[in-house]
């Protein structure tokens, strides 16, 4: 299967000033490399559909195979161009494969290319998510109880086992998360298999809320960590 | 076609080594030595030596003289300020800007002083491809190694001193992932492997995936400043100490020091116990003499040995692996010849590391088949290195925002966005960053970087992209442009810890003299180089724990008498200019030793063979 190329936008050959699709690497008239074009995505950089599970084995090999290709150490003795060229392609390609490299990396790559990009990035801790209020309240009161005591001097001792406690539902609530991600994921691409772009988008708006709460969790657990480590800034 | 070399240019030594036919070797000097110290001294009529002869004159002038330039490289004073009262040339500086070192009167920056170090190896080279009849001997580009740890600064320093030394630098590549790369090449592994590179100044651990013919480099950690430089300091300043000796103003005395304990460590990786000697002290009648054994040369070390865990375990976590993942632990650099560090290591990856490359040659090994890879003479393998660091730039309240993270695979690129903050405003400053840390001050900086050219606009409303490429080389670029008008920006770069490229124009290191032009000069240094290896093989094997027991059963009774007598006679002839003389007691210390050391080939045979019974003993008990 290859993925449909008809709407990919063309940009000429520098070289030769053959049209060429921007998603194509090499020119298919003279066979130098091609300048990056600017409407790619990673998907289709490396041959790929926009699903959301990957062989990570097959990326791998995708990987090693363009790097083969673009690499600078091929292009050392050719043109100011071809060697702006390769560099430019060998980064893209390593950026790319970072991101599509990690599950949920590439969710949110994914997320932000069909225009499910989180409104608030700025920060995502800033507004509660709406389905995590009563999660939330709850943590933060246990947490302020907390700072009170150690505030008043209570042996760390005593802290510990309350602070496990609060930590567990918001562990098992990103256990959940997690879980349902793991099975939108699956949905995703069976619709995207299926041809049904409106099933799609239903599911990514629903992955983008599960993972603006995922994130807000992550968030959360990191606070309990720190007050787990005596309040101090946990190192990065 | 001129020729392309690998150079691995080390704190301690350099090497230069080249593929000839597919085949990678290391080449050796006139004299055969394939390790050129990296020392360098300039006396006091401007002639410039290097190598072995530069490192006699630490003994002689060692105001004149400096050894492990690669610790200033691209390092600032505040930097070297700790470490600097042991070495015994002087250093200075402004803060932030490159460190000066002093020989005499002459003020020299580190890049220059390591141009020295690679002209002498471009001259090797060629010295070589002219005796092998080749046509063509010019060297005139090279792949050099430098630390994986190395930041930008650092990186720029050692590119440009290839510059000064007339190389054209074609890849700077790291020494872990070059020595990944000769390991790979020759034991056709695949899987994943940790490199722990252990040299004179610096510490790296590399853990790299090989798979395909593709090295991928997945992570990167270590300290540029740890090695078997810091483990001699330690030791310098215990003999130093007893002898009260003082820095400041008896460096010769100092250095003669450093020279016994280096030897001292020497023997210790060998030999539960050793001693260090000197023969000569100021201010003593006696020569002096320290018993060292093994165990507290460890119990001394172990800070220092124990500071290359840490680094490991990141990198492993970095990698997303466990210990048990690593198919292969290689060892590279002088420092892994102690036992202790060897047995640290199998114990965190729980594997016995692979000692079977030359840990000294491994690394120039390995640049040479990548400059065989750049020429295009070599294709099915290819490395993919990460950079070390997380490049990033200042926000307001000195906050870093990071732009590539340390680790991802190099060539990688990485944009930001700015604006003016007042109506009208035509320029913008940027402050680089390198490090891991959140507040900008507690990074390295990389540079202040001044955006011009902005098109006046009210306050907010310019676009200007700022691109940050870091090449193969691990080397930064900056680029920008303003997305409304698409005007490109001129950048203005004041790099920190580094020279301008005008800078370098100026700094002609041709109008020093080569020593080692001369013809003269030059069988000098060879017949002294001669006089010097045997000199050192006997005074080790007199310093042998179990001499005494040897000489007692298969010496005549006036042969240690009569080594000893041709010994001194030859240091003596040494410290003059007198070649016949040098010959002369060489050849005769030769004789007078030519029985000790077929007794002395015997006994390690024998004692090899009793060694192999044994195991095969424990062998068969199994």
């Amino acid at each position: 299967m290859q993925p449909d190329t008809s709407a990919i936008p063309i940009e000429p050959c520098k070289h030769c000033g053959t049209d060429a699709p921007v998603d194509v690497h090499f020119c298919p008239r003279c066979d130098r490399i091609l300048t990056l074009g600017r409407h790619g995505d990673y998907f289709t950089f490396f041959g790929l559909h926009r699903r959301l599970r990957v062989d990570v084995k097959d990326l791998e090999q995708r990987f090693r195979a363009l790097s083969r290709q673009f690499h600078p150490d091929y292009f050392h003795n050719a043109s100011t161009t071809e060697r702006l060229a390769s560099l430019e392609r060998s980064s893209y390609l390593n950026d790319a494969f970072r991101t599509l490299r990690d599950p949920l990396a590439r969710l949110e790559y994914l997320l932000k290319l069909e225009g499910f990009a989180p409104k608030e990035s700025r920060d995502p801790s800033a507004t509660v998510p709406q389905g995590l209020l009563e999660d939330v309240f709850e943590l933060n009161e246990e947490l302020e109880a907390i700072q009170d005591m150690r505030i008043d001097g209570a042996p760390a001792g005593e802290l510990a086992p309350r602070l496990d406690a609060a930590r567990r539902p918001i562990e098992a609530n990103l256990a959940e998360h997690e879980r349902q991600l793991d099975t939108l994921m699956s949905t995703h691409d069976a619709r995207f298999d299926a041809g049904d772009p409106a099933g799609r988008r239903t599911t990514l708006e629903a992955m983008r809320t599960l993972l603006l709460e995922r994130t807000y969790l992550t968030n959360l657990l990191a606070t309990v960590r720190r007050e787990l480590n005596g309040g101090e800034t946990a190192r990065p | 076609m001129s020729k392309v070399v690998g150079i691995d240019l080390g704190t301690t030594n350099s090497l230069v080594a080249y593929v000839n036919g597919g085949a990678p070797a290391v080449i050796a000097d006139e004299s055969g030595d394939t390790l050129l110290p990296s020392v360098v001294s300039i006396d006091a009529l401007d002639t410039v030596h290097v190598g072995r002869e530069a490192q006699r004159r630490l003994l002689t002038d060692s105001a004149r003289t400096v050894y492990s330039v690669k610790r200033f490289m691209g390092r600032g004073i505040e930097d070297v300020k700790d470490e600097e009262r042991w070495f015994p040339f002087k250093v200075s500086g402004e803060a932030g800007g490159v460190v000066h070192i002093h020989l005499g009167d002459d003020e020299l920056t580190p890049p220059e002083i390591s141009g020295f170090i690679l002209r002498e190896l471009k001259r090797r080279a060629e010295a070589f491809f002219m005796k092998a009849g080749d046509f063509d001997p010019e060297v005139a580009a090279a792949v050099i190694t430098v630390p994986a740890y190395f930041n930008d600064a650092q990186r720029t320093a050692t590119r440009d001193a290839g510059r000064l030394a007339g190389l054209e630098v074609l890849r700077i590549i790291n020494e872990p992932t070059a020595a990944c790369l000769a390991y790979g090449l020759d034991k056709r592994r695949e899987g994943i492997i940790a490199v722990y590179d252990l040299g004179g100044g610096t510490f790296d651990i590399s853990i790299l995936k090989v798979e395909e013919g593709v090295f991928q480099v997945l992570s990167t950690n270590g300290d540029t400043h740890l090695g078997g430089d810091d483990i001699d300091r330690v030791f310098v300043e215990i003999v130093a100490a007893d002898l009260g000796l003082d820095p400041a103003t008896q460096a010769d005395a100092v250095q003669a020091v450093r020279k016994a304990v280096i030897q001292a460590k020497w023997d210790l990786s060998e030999f539960d116990e050793t001693h260090v000697e000197l023969s000569r002290v100021p201010g003593r009648t006696e020569p002096y003499s320290r018993r060292l054994t093994r165990a507290e040369f460890e119990s001394l070390i172990e800070p220092i040995v124990v500071r290359t865990l840490q680094p490991c375990r990141r990198a492993l976590e970095d990698a997303g692996l466990e210990p048990g993942q690593v198919a292969d632990v290689v060892l590279v650099g002088g420092s892994t010849r102690i036992p202790m560090v060897r047995r640290e290591v199998e114990r965190l990856f729980g594997r016995k590391p692979r000692t079977d490359l030359n840990p000294d040659e491994v690394v120039a090994i390995g640049a040479a088949v990548q400059a065989d890879i750049l020429v295009g003479g070599r294709r099915e393998m290819l490395l993919l290195d990460v950079t070390p660091l997380s490049l990033g730039i200042e926000t307001m309240g000195g906050i870093v925002s990071k732009i590539i993270l340390r680790n991802s695979t190099i060539p990688a690129s990485g944009s930001e966005m700015f604006t003016t903050f007042v109506d009208s405003q035509t320029a913008v400053d940027i402050h680089i960053l390198q490090g891991e840390r959140e507040m900008a001050a507690d990074n390295r900086s990389l540079g202040r970087f001044k955006l011009r050219g902005i098109p006046p606009m009210p306050a907010g409303l310019p676009r200007i992209q700022v691109r940050f490429q870091i090449d193969a080389n691990g080397i930064l670029s900056v680029s920008a442009h303003e997305l409304r008008t698409g005007i490109e920006q001129a950048i203005e770069v004041k790099p920190s810890y580094g020279l301008t490229d005008e800078e370098v124009e100026r700094m002609l290191i041709a109008s020093f003299e080569h020593a080692q032009e001369d013809i003269n000069a030059r069988m000098l240094i060879e017949l002294r180089n001669e006089a010097e290896t045997i000199v050192a093989a006997t005074e080790k094997t007199l310093r042998r724990p179990d001499f005494a027991e040897i000489a007692a059963v298969l010496l005549k009774a006036d042969e240690v008498g009569a080594i000893r007598a041709a010994l001194a006679d030859l240091k003596r002839a040494m410290s003059t200019d007198d070649r016949d003389a040098i010959q002369a007691k060489t050849s005769a210390l030769n004789q007078a030793t030519h029985h000790l050391a077929e007794v002395m080939m015997n006994w390690t045979v024998q004692a090899a063979l009793a060694g192999r019974s044994a195991d095969d003993v424990a062998a068969k008990g199994r």
